[in-house]
């Protein structure tokens, strides 16, 4: 069986089959012919309008063929005629009879099932009349007290018995021998209802109407609505499948140029569905086989369809569903499948079979389980799972960092603690390094090879009145800087030997849990007075093998590899640590930032005569290297290697670690020089979009605060107005606070608990109006459920 | 451990979508009986019904969230052709003590379409209220709403035709404003022959019209879902495929003085990771926040994780095993880079659970 078509000269309303569906009849604006259906093709029969001894100057409706005698063919007409027509006749004598008796258009017609010669119309004038072709007018007249009759059709079961529909929405079955009065009658449909067909089993009546439905109706006694197709276009035409109790197919007049086929237990979406006509199609005739039918349509066109070559709309359908939250959690939809477990226990082996096998299931599925579809929807949480851990860290870290407020190396050092404090101790690894190349120290060799200015006094000074962090670590980096610089090859094979065969990452907790115990923000201040750092400095080669260790476990330094060649560890001994302070003085200090030395007294100016001296021995001492005036470095610029840590982060999706260090970085950032701004906002909104989607909104508004993006700290800056209206005369409030100009008062803006003027959050019941400072009226509330100002409205919600 | 906490819907036919709200709180699910649910999720984390309505006359195939800035906005894409954008109205009087009754209204039906609209997403909300629609017929259109307070107004501004019939849908959400916007286009297509089934396009600014990058020509199975990942600050995009089997391609674009002339982004395009774990369809695949978890599920009834280590590179992470009745669970051990001490995991321990409690226990071979 295949699909096929033919054109014809106007849009076809109607077509009939002959009793062995051999040949069928098709009536249309300026067409009504006969065709044989052949294997592959139409055979046009006969062209009845194409004989030029009939001037029909209208179009045909509907087309009915004898299912008695096969030479037989009914017409009703849109000028209100119904004729017989006998194909055996030529001209003019085909049309053996020639009914006028309706006054306007007849909309169907149809031969009685078992009884020959008798046909039945119903018209838009609202009758009906059954008539006997070889008599002259009609039998009988059925007037069905509506507007118009759109169908009429016998019912399968019972010879005498028809049904029809009609304008008003409603269905009348009438006994063809009591034209007085229908048998019943009953509201089907809440538009016009344009079509009905019975089911050749079972006493089922399907009606289709302009309200968009399909409802099966069960008339065996009372009239029962079965179920109901909810559809996407009004339907014209609807015809049983032959042999598939459950088959319906329709036509709709609107929107959908498909014929579908429905079954009425799943009546969501087409069972199949047909996409061949360019235009609405109007008519659909089985050929007694399920698998093969014949339509016409608005488009001209003459189908005969093949079941093989429908679309099946729900095979195409998505039968799961997932999404993926915020904190991890999955919502799961899935289509529940009795094929399933099959799939499932196929193990990796039998791939090619899986494969075959779930092809085969998806296309065999849907016929047999069609109508059975139904989802599970499951919810999927994890418990003490990485992936959760993982949004409640976000949160955590987010909530503890700090990023302003405190010099960059203190920032750094409590960011690392924090990250360690949250089981992410390679980020905290990534913030020590960033102090390390960032802090006060790195800061200070910037300056230093710019400036060779020492005039300690004047540096004093400046750093007193210095307007950021507060810190005496870059005093400390800047020793072991000069340390580094000496001691890096005297004492190299002695650091070497401290980091023997040890575990970086542990010797590091050792040194923060002995050091520095992560107990909130204000334990770092104790950093700086002097207590030991546990911070890197640059050594040799030092931790080659650490990072190698680290490298093989999760890759993770491997972009850090190849720019560190290491980091040394500075040993927290105390003549070790005093010892660099002698170098202090003869560096010179950036001047907008450092610490006023006085708050930590072992860093004081007095000192420092003392140490200079100290150095100078030292100096003069024979060294391996012997200064007496310390050379600029050369800089090592690492801020190529940062940005690609920061990149890689954000590869990694770690947009906290990069916009954190980005912000943490401020005035640092002019070094990241590779970094163009478009990627910095980037990240930026990056991070605002997590903590947004995390609702952490206080931290949102630091990080736009904080953001040196005008794109960025504009976000805070829109539609931030909120007026206010006097709470007497209803004026818009022009002035800070609750002075209206209208009234000359802002007694309707007082409190009404300490009769003060609120200035700032002003709570207010929406009831009684009366309110005062948000602390107040809380109070107040917590004890009462009166209103303040006593004006005995209840405010309190009951 | 997992937990699978079976939600009855009591949708009556097949859910095609469900959708978590921008903070994850709120999820709606569509399915083929015409109705779109919205749930909330109490405080004990159980899901409540608030809101279930008929959305359209045919099946509900997708359904989408707009960014809350726009306030309580849907959008879903049905089998009758149209896709519809709806906003949820809180009474005007809520009683006292309760939360006002909540209702969803139907601000616009996008009526263009001539079939099956399959896919219907909201743009970035950098660029304001944008939707794109694809169908069946294989048009993508984009629609704008002029003013985002009247969600009522919808103007067609593109209509691109797409030599196939699209399936799915989605858009670069880049926050990068050097990224031109982006949609890629899947299609389920049968037929191998016809070609590449995922098509890349972007709005060029010169020309303001949408122009094609690329057909991905390696793609040649019906496609099925398409996602790119939240790219909070990657210089590519990352496009996870579901097909016959799971694909995740990098998008670069390449900086050269061809792409730089003309303002059309050259992409340089590599399939990454292809995964065959389901051994079957790939029906979903989507993504975690931070765009560093793929999630995918397929016709094995399996729900598979899979995550980006620290080198780039892909791996399977956990498997959720369901049969008809319920979901257990099969927990890789995750490639720790929270314990920077680890090895590399060359065994790994499954734990097969069902509900929440061990069944068994044994050692699966990493694959």
């Amino acid at each position: 069986m295949s699909t096929f078509f033919v054109v014809q000269e106007g849009p076809v309303n109607a077509l009939a089959l002959n009793k062995d569906y051999s040949q069928v009849a098709i009536g249309g604006r300026n067409v009504f012919k006969v065709y044989a259906v052949e294997e592959d093709k139409f055979r046009e029969v006969c062209n009845v309008r194409g004989s030029k001894h009939l001037n029909q100057g209208f179009s045909y409706n509907d087309v009915s063929w004898s299912p008695t005698d096969d030479h037989y063919l009914a017409t009703a007409a849109t000028n209100g005629h119904v004729s017989v027509w006998n194909l055996t006749k030529m001209g003019k004598a085909m049309q053996e009879q020639d009914y006028q008796d309706h006054k306007r258009t007849v909309n169907k017609v149809n031969f009685h099932a078992s009884e020959p010669n008798k046909l039945i119309s119903g018209s838009q004038d609202g009758t009906l009349r059954y008539f006997d072709i070889r008599l002259k007018s009609a039998v009988a007249i059925f007037y069905s007290n509506t507007e118009s009759v759109r169908d009429v059709q016998f019912s399968p079961h019972n010879s005498y018995t028809f049904a029809a529909v009609s304008d008003n929405g409603g269905v009348q079955l009438w006994d063809i021998r009591k034209s007085e009065k229908c048998l019943q009658q009953f509201t089907a449909h809440s538009g016009p209802v344009f079509a009905c067909d019975w089911h050749p089993e079972v006493t089922w009546l399907a009606t289709a109407s302009r309200d968009r439905t399909i409802k099966v109706w069960d008339l065996t006694g009372k009239p029962t609505l079965e179920r109901t197709i909810h559809t996407i276009g009004s339907i014209g035409h609807v015809k049983w499948r032959p042999q598939k109790k459950y088959h319906i197919s329709s036509c709709a007049i609107v929107i959908d140029c498909s014929i579908n086929v429905w079954d009425i237990r799943r009546p969501y979406i087409p069972y199949a569905s047909f996409n061949e006509h360019r235009g609405f199609p109007s008519s659909v005739q089985w050929k007694g086989d399920p698998d093969v039918f014949l339509s016409c349509g608005k488009d001209s066109t003459l189908y005969q369809h093949s079941f093989n070559d429908a679309s099946r709309p729900a095979a195409k359908a998505n039968p799961q569903g997932s999404s993926m939250n915020n904190r991890g959690e999955v919502l799961f939809a899935k289509k529940n499948s009795p094929f399933h477990n099959i799939a499932s226990s196929s193990s990796s082996s039998l791939t090619k079979a899986t494969v075959g096998l779930m092809r085969k299931i998806s296309t065999t599925q849907p016929i047999d389980q069609f109508h059975d579809a139904s989802s599970t929807l499951h919810h999927i949480t994890y418990v003490n799972e990485a992936v959760n851990d993982e949004s409640q860290n976000f949160i955590a870290l987010a909530k503890n960092y700090v990023l302003h407020g405190r010099s960059i190396s203190e920032l750094c050092e409590h960011n690392s603690t924090v990250a360690r404090e949250f089981g992410k101790p390679h980020i905290a690894v990534v913030w020590k390094i960033i102090k390390t190349m960032y802090g006060e120290e790195f800061m200070q060799n910037s300056v230093n090879s710019n400036n060779t200015s020492r005039d300690e006094p004047q540096h004093n000074n400046k750093t007193a009145n210095g307007t950021m962090g507060v810190l005496p670590v870059e005093n400390v980096n800047n020793v072991r800087d000069a340390e580094t610089e000496t001691n890096c090859k005297t004492t190299n094979e002695a650091q070497t030997a401290q980091f023997s065969g040890g575990d970086e990452e542990t010797e590091l907790e050792d040194q923060v849990d002995n050091s520095q115990s992560y107990n909130g923000f204000p334990t770092y201040l104790n950093i700086g007075t002097g207590l030991p750092k546990g911070d890197f400095s640059f050594g040799e080669n030092e931790l080659d093998m650490e990072l190698d260790s680290i490298n093989s476990g999760d890759c993770y330094f491997l972009d850090f590899h190849t720019g560190y060649r290491g980091f040394d560890h500075v040993n927290s001994d105390d003549s070790e640590y005093v010892l660099p302070n002698e170098a202090f003085p003869v560096r010179h200090e950036i001047k907008d930032r450092s610490p006023p030395p006085e708050q930590f007294p072992n860093h004081h100016s007095p000192d420092l005569s003392e140490e200079l001296e100290m150095f100078q021995v030292e100096e003069i001492s024979p060294t391996p290297i012997c200064v007496t005036k310390i050379p600029k470095k050369s800089m090592w610029d690492p801020s190529s290697l940062v940005v690609e840590a920061l990149r890689h982060h954000a590869n990694l999706g770690d947009i906290q670690t990069t916009a954190c260090i980005l912000i943490v970085l401020g005035d640092c950032r002019r070094f990241l020089t590779q970094l163009d701004e478009a990627t910095q906002e980037h990240w930026v909104m990056g991070y605002i979009e997590m903590l947004t989607s995390y609702r952490l909104w206080n931290i949102v508004t630091q990080v736009i605060k904080r953001s040196w993006l005008p794109s960025v700290y504009q976000l805070n800056q829109q539609s931030t107005r909120i007026n206010t209206n006097c709470g007497n005369c209803t004026k818009a409030l022009q002035r800070v606070g609750w002075l209206c100009d209208k009234c000359h008062s802002s007694k309707y803006g007082v409190c009404c608990i300490c009769n003060q003027v609120v200035k700032g959050i002003f709570a207010w019941c929406q009831g009684c109006s009366h309110g005062g400072h948000l602390a107040h009226i809380r109070q107040w509330m917590g004890s009462h459920k009166v209103c303040p100002a006593g004006c005995g409205h209840l405010c309190e919600y009951g | 451990m997992c937990e699978a906490q079976e939600i009855n819907a009591e949708h009556k036919d097949l859910i095609h979508d469900v959708a978590y709200d921008y903070y994850g709180r709120r999820m709606a699910t569509c399915s083929s009986d015409h109705y779109v649910k919205v749930w909330d999720q109490n405080s004990e984390g159980k899901w409540i019904l608030t809101s279930s309505w008929k959305a359209h006359s045919g099946s509900v195939w997708k359904v989408t969230w707009a960014h809350p800035e726009f306030g309580q906005v849907l959008a879903t894409s049905s089998f009758d052709r149209t896709a519809a954008v709806w906003e949820e109205i809180v009474g005007e009087l809520p009683g006292p003590g309760e939360r006002g009754t909540r209702h969803w209204v139907r601000r616009t039906n996008l009526v263009d379409s001539r079939t099956s609209v399959t896919d219907v997403k909201f743009g970035p909300k950098s660029q304001g209220l944008q939707l794109a629609t694809c169908s069946a017929e294989g048009t993508i259109r984009i629609y704008e709403a002029p003013d985002v307070m009247n969600l009522s107004q919808w103007t067609l501004q593109h209509e691109i035709q797409c030599k196939l019939p699209c399936s799915c849908l989605t858009w670069n959400p880049s926050l990068n404003r050097l990224h031109p916007q982006m949609i890629a286009v899947g299609s389920d297509d049968p037929n191998p022959t016809n070609g590449g089934k995922v098509f890349v396009y972007e709005y060029n600014e010169n020309s303001r019209r949408w122009i094609k990058l690329e057909t991905i020509s390696s793609l040649v199975d019906p496609v099925h879902d398409i996602a790119f990942s939240p790219n909070l600050g990657r210089s590519y995009h990352v496009l996870a495929v579901g097909t016959k089997d799971v694909k995740i391609l990098n998008l670069t674009p390449v900086d050269d003085e061809q792409s730089a002339q003309s303002g059309v982004t050259k992409l340089d395009i590599e399939t990454i990771a292809q995964f065959e774990d389901h051994n079957s369809l790939v029906w979903r695949v989507c993504w975690n926040l931070n765009g560093n978890v793929l999630c995918s599920t397929g016709d094995d009834g399996s729900v598979r994780m899979f995550k980006m280590n620290a080198i780039n590179s892909w791996k399977p992470v956990a498997v959720l095993k369901g049969d008809s009745a319920q979901l257990s669970h099969a927990q890789y051990n995750s490639i720790s880079i929270t314990n920077g001490s680890t090895s590399i995991p060359f065994s790994q321990t499954a734990r097969y659970i069902k509900l929440g409690s061990i069944s068994q226990s044994r050692e699966t071979p990493w694959h």
